[in-house]
């Protein structure tokens, strides 16, 4: 399969920097996935990977050759689209089979690794149907379908779940999970939602304003987020950040001072970094907010939604510091909009965040 | 009553009201058109089937004949020669608008879908004939063809193809073959644009999708483009088929009403007018035979349009 080097890539459209010295390495058989706010270039980025985008400057190795100055096809990419972008015109099979028709490979052979992938995909009833004729989820297994007989290096796929209503959208995650255990391969996934990236990949990669912010593991993005950007978008509901003030400084500590007159101290590795009377954020995830209990800090505040799911509750607040701040309790949590509620957190759970959005370690 | 039942029939009335609004609306808004359909397209139609079937003396009718003219026009053998002749010609200049014209616009519509610099501008200037009048550029084109000053052979000679410097009009053989050309300069931005349209409504994912499928740009012209554009092919294949058969005003304009040289560029149009209203080669006018000729141009055009619309129609494919 492929092993992917991306390196000093930029792309500008105009006056518009898209893509910004993006540097990127991909495992063979990885399942990585881009994610980022719309507009942030991930989908950019991968249309430069799969050749339909010119770049502006930089390299696209695959298995150590060069393959950005190649048309689409010979750079052995196959690509999954949002709209699926089904040839309407012609059936099931043949829109399966259109790729190896025009590298003219045999009859017989085109239709082994059809029905094969037809097999694989569940696809076998309907290879005589049009696109017109079939669901949302089957128009997506025969999109899969005909990235699949190509036997590409890489599959790249982008926002492919989007169209799809939520119940479906979960089986199809699971299913290209599997998929990708199946095929062996590398594979490159662009989503806008956090959730998808979270359950199936491998490595995420953060985009913002065609910058990589971070790239890693998704529990190391969740649990050691490298700046505040990427605290607030992995996680659902997102981080809660609270301002805080240096107002002491020890060896290995930071003394911060709440706008609600609490003082905590954070552990800090750089002490000599930060100065008395900087501003920073505290992160704390929604579910290491404590309801009734003080904690390490304690933050008060009025109930002015409540999201009930079944099993979990959602509850946001206003604080008496005029902060916005969610928090994850249980799912018959006897609470309701206008409450007067107290949460607390510790200080083990909370991320530090200097000014400039980098986190402090 | 009740209070609730007043409020109902006060309700039922308003509804009422309303709906009868809506009616006097709609009629207000179809009585025109439908009295312009009338006097202007199937009162003269009745008129024509009418007049078909009398013997008439110059302006005043005679009596009933039947399907007299019809014979007369289809199997005297002078009038069945004059008839086929024009039909032939007819049929010359529909299969080679449908070549020269509509492929060159499709040609073209590929070429701007790709959108090369200045575009915009090869649009304006392939549509801009469209807009101008046929008499003109019927005349200009004469006078461009005009054997002895006219600018096409002034260039032949000029690039030493003297030998090219025909009269392009005066020759039977050439004569029908030009206007094709003149008609294709003024009208091939209309089929450009219609073709740009549809080439412009195709997905841009399915192009990229078979640009990744290792397509060329002839096999995404040819599997995908063409068989997406289905329905823009109907429309045009239709206007062609129905602007050719009524072929009129170029060959008035640039040849004569009797479609000179020697018949080479008459037309069903001329031959109707010609017939109809009287000409050198036709003499005193004939209401009688003009209007079965129309009639059955009419039919003509009509069957045919509706069977190539069915056709083309059933090929077309939805998308989505």
């Amino acid at each position: 399969m492929a092993h992917i080097q991306i390196s000093n890539l930029h792309k500008q459209f105009g006056d518009v920097k898209v893509i910004r010295d993006v540097n990127l390495s991909i495992d063979d058989n990885e399942f990585v996935v881009f994610v980022g706010p719309s507009g942030c270039g991930k989908s950019t980025l991968l249309r430069l990977i799969s050749g339909l985008e010119d770049l502006s400057a930089g390299q696209i190795k695959i298995d150590g050759e060069r393959i950005d100055h190649l048309p689409p096809s010979k750079r052995g990419i196959a690509m999954v689209f949002q709209s699926y972008a089904l040839y309407p015109h012609m059936s099931v099979y043949q829109n399966m089979s259109y790729a190896l028709r025009v590298a003219k490979e045999s009859k017989a052979s085109i239709e082994k690794k059809v029905k094969q992938a037809a097999e694989v995909l569940q696809l076998t009833e309907l290879l005589d149907r049009k696109p017109k004729a079939l669901s949302g989820g089957q128009r997506q297994r025969v999109a899969i379908g005909r990235a699949i007989v190509r036997d590409p290096k890489l599959f790249l796929f982008d926002e492919p779940l989007s169209n799809l209503d939520a119940k479906l959208r979960v089986q199809m995650r699971i299913e290209l999970t599997k998929l990708h255990k199946k095929l062996n391969a590398t594979m490159i996934y662009v989503t806008h939602d956090q959730v998808e990236a979270m359950t199936m990949a491998d490595k995420i990669v953060v985009i913002r304003d065609g910058v990589i912010e971070q790239v890693g593991a998704p529990l190391e993005l969740y649990n050691h987020p490298a700046n505040q950007f990427v605290a607030g978008f992995i996680g659902s509901p997102s981080m809660n950040f609270i301002e805080v003030k240096v107002i002491g400084k020890s060896d290995a500590s930071l003394e911060l001072a709440l706008k609600n007159k609490t003082n905590i101290h954070i552990p800090c590795a750089e002490v000599d970094l930060h100065a008395i009377g900087d501003k920073m954020q505290i992160g704390i995830r929604p579910e290491k907010l404590i309801l009734d209990e003080k904690g390490d800090a304690g933050q008060t505040g009025e109930v002015f939604a409540v999201e009930r799911l079944g099993n979990e509750t959602y509850i946001y607040m206003h604080t008496a510091t005029n902060n916005e701040i969610v928090l994850h309790a249980a799912g018959d949590k006897p609470v309701a909009e206008g409450d007067h509620i107290s949460v607390g957190f510790k200080v083990a759970d909370c991320h530090l965040f200097a000014s400039n959005g980098e986190v402090i370690k | 009553m009740s209070l609730d039942a007043d409020i109902d029939l006060i309700y039922q009335k308003s509804l009422r009201k309303r709906k009868n609004m809506r009616r006097l609306w709609l009629a207000f808004l179809l009585l025109p058109p439908i009295l312009m359909l009338l006097t202007f397209v199937f009162l003269p139609m009745a008129s024509a089937v009418l007049y078909s079937v009398y013997d008439w003396k110059g302006l005043v009718r005679g009596e009933f004949i039947g399907l007299g003219n019809y014979y007369d026009v289809l199997f005297k053998p002078r009038e069945s020669w004059f008839l086929f002749n024009a039909l032939k010609n007819n049929v010359v200049v529909f299969i080679s608008l449908m070549i020269v014209q509509n492929g060159l616009a499709l040609a073209l519509a590929l070429l701007l879908a790709r959108k090369p610099t200045g575009y915009r501008f090869y649009q304006v200037v392939i549509f801009l004939p469209v807009i101008l009048s046929t008499v003109i550029i019927g005349f200009q084109w004469k006078l461009f063809l005009n054997p002895i000053f006219g600018l096409v052979n002034k260039f032949l000679r000029m690039v030493d193809l003297d030998m090219w410097a025909l009269p392009w009009l005066g020759l039977p053989e050439t004569a029908l073959g030009s206007m094709i050309l003149v008609n294709t300069w003024h009208w091939v931005g209309f089929p450009t644009l219609v073709f740009l349209a549809a080439i412009h409504r195709i997905p841009k994912d399915l192009i990229e999708a078979a640009r990744l499928d290792g397509a060329n740009e002839w096999r995404i012209a040819r599997d995908i483009i063409w068989p997406l554009m289905a329905p823009a092919v109907t429309i045009i294949v239709v206007l062609t088929f129905i602007g050719s058969f009524n072929w009129f005003e170029i060959p008035f304009i640039m040849g004569s009403l009797e479609g000179s040289p020697a018949y080479s560029t008459d037309t069903l149009g001329l031959l109707f007018y010609r017939t109809a209203f009287g000409s050198v080669s036709a003499g005193g006018s004939n209401f009688g035979a003009g209007s079965a000729l129309a009639v059955l141009i009419f039919i003509f055009i009509f069957t045919f349009s509706i069977i190539v619309t069915k056709y083309l129609t059933s090929r077309e494919i939805e998308m989505g």
